[in-house]
């Protein structure tokens, strides 16, 4: 049985691209470990356009309601996608479950996952102190002095949401000033609780059975200092899912799949790419649906040999 | 008995509350944001310190494990 496509990852990216495959009658495949991508967690989402709020949750159960109309696009939930190779009549998919398929065209939508800090302590107190989900571990550190690690968007908003709970909370950056959204740095610097530590290379989370310290190395005076904290929370970006097609498709220096915006094709003929995993500068739930649709389109477009322009120029003849 | 440690903005609680009430299975819910003893009790039970953390007769399942709780429900 060969497919006419393998969709890999079911976040906004991949499942934009069933809907498609599916409108298209394409032969789909769906592989995915669940459904919303890294939204899920999201207690609240307001930017999904024509919806003023709703959870990630609920948002993944209507990607997932929204594939299942359409009968030619099988889902394979929960199966996670380990290795794309080259296969006689296209793209074969070794999943975790040591199934094999085969498609002629693919698109990976697998989306990130959050980077870590990779220093001594963060494994062995993962859970005890050490937290990658602030929305929901926020009240547990009820009273706590807590360090939030990254500058950028979310680790202001990580401390946001743990503003109304932490006792003391020290936002940790790299850098020699926060890369948040200038206006979330002027609503949280509003807060006494809140210490803004600039130019702090993060060395070791120390602790006995939960956490209770952070050392950091201060880059103005190179001296190592310790914070005494009870939780630490990462918040230092994500990493693309690209680890499947690092041996097949072209990849950047950040692990990103490096795709034409046009069309979401990499430089493998009949291999697509959508979301986050891909080369695109904004990582947004909306821009990964848009994605998805162009790899859907460009996949239908591959498998029939149509080539295709923008409406306008193809009025044109140029 | 199922009890079931929560907060309110965890994505895996309420995975695992729709999870019970789908199998007709009781449970009662202790949100540990809004009780200090409760937030302690917990820490103590599953010596870590994420939710949620499910009680079934005194074992203990850390996170929306559905494999160990249908395990441990015999479903």
């Amino acid at each position: 049985m060969v497919y006419d496509l393998i969709i890999v990852g079911g976040g906004p990216a991949g499942a934009s691209a069933g809907v498609y495959a599916g409108r298209k009658k394409m032969k789909t495949l769906l592989i995915t470990e669940s459904f919303g991508g890294q939204s899920v967690i999201s207690d609240s989402i307001e930017n999904w356009i024509g919806m003023k709020q709703v959870t990630g949750l609920n948002l993944a159960k209507m990607f997932e309601e929204h594939l299942r109309v359409y009968d030619n696009v099988e889902i394979r939930m929960p199966e996670k996608a380990a290795l794309v190779k080259e296969a006689e009549n296209g793209w074969e998919v070794t999943t975790d479950k040591n199934n094999i398929y085969q498609a002629k065209t693919l698109i990976i939508a697998s989306g990130g996952h959050r980077k870590l800090l990779n220093i001594a302590g963060e494994e062995q107190f993962n859970g005890k102190g050490v937290s990658y989900c602030s929305t929901c571990d926020a009240p547990i550190f009820r009273d706590k002095n807590v360090a939030v690690i990254g500058g950028g968007n979310a680790g202001a908003e990580a401390v946001i949401d743990l503003l109304p709970y932490a006792a003391k909370i020290y936002l940790v950056s790299i850098g020699p000033e926060l890369k948040a959204d200038p206006e979330t740095v002027q609503e949280i610097k509003k807060s006494s609780k809140l210490v803004i530590i600039n130019n702090a290379e993060t060395k070791e989370i120390l602790g006995d059975r939960f956490v209770a310290g952070l050392k950091y190395m201060d880059k103005n005076d190179n001296q190592i200092k310790t914070l005494e904290v009870g939780g630490v929370f990462v918040e230092i970006g994500s990493v693309p899912n690209s680890e499947i097609v690092k041996d097949v498709v072209e990849i950047n220096k950040a692990g990103e799949i490096v795709v034409d915006h046009k069309t979401g094709a990499t430089n493998k003929p009949g291999i697509f790419a959508a979301g986050d995993v891909t080369d695109e500068i904004y990582k947004q739930n909306n821009i990964s649906a848009g994605d998805g649709v162009a790899a859907a389109l460009s996949a239908y477009n591959y498998l029939f040999n149509i080539k295709k322009q923008s409406p306008a120029s193809e009025n044109l003849n140029i | 008995m199922v009890k079931i440690y929560t907060t309110p903005a965890c994505v895996y609680c309420k995975m695992a509350k729709e999870f019970f009430k789908e199998h007709d299975i009781a449970y009662e819910e202790k949100d540990v944001s809004a009780d200090k003893a409760v937030l302690d009790e917990m820490i103590q039970k599953s010596g870590q310190m994420g939710t949620p953390v499910i009680d079934v007769d005194g074992k203990i399942v850390v996170g929306f494990d559905e494999a160990a709780i249908k395990d441990l429900l015999k479903l």
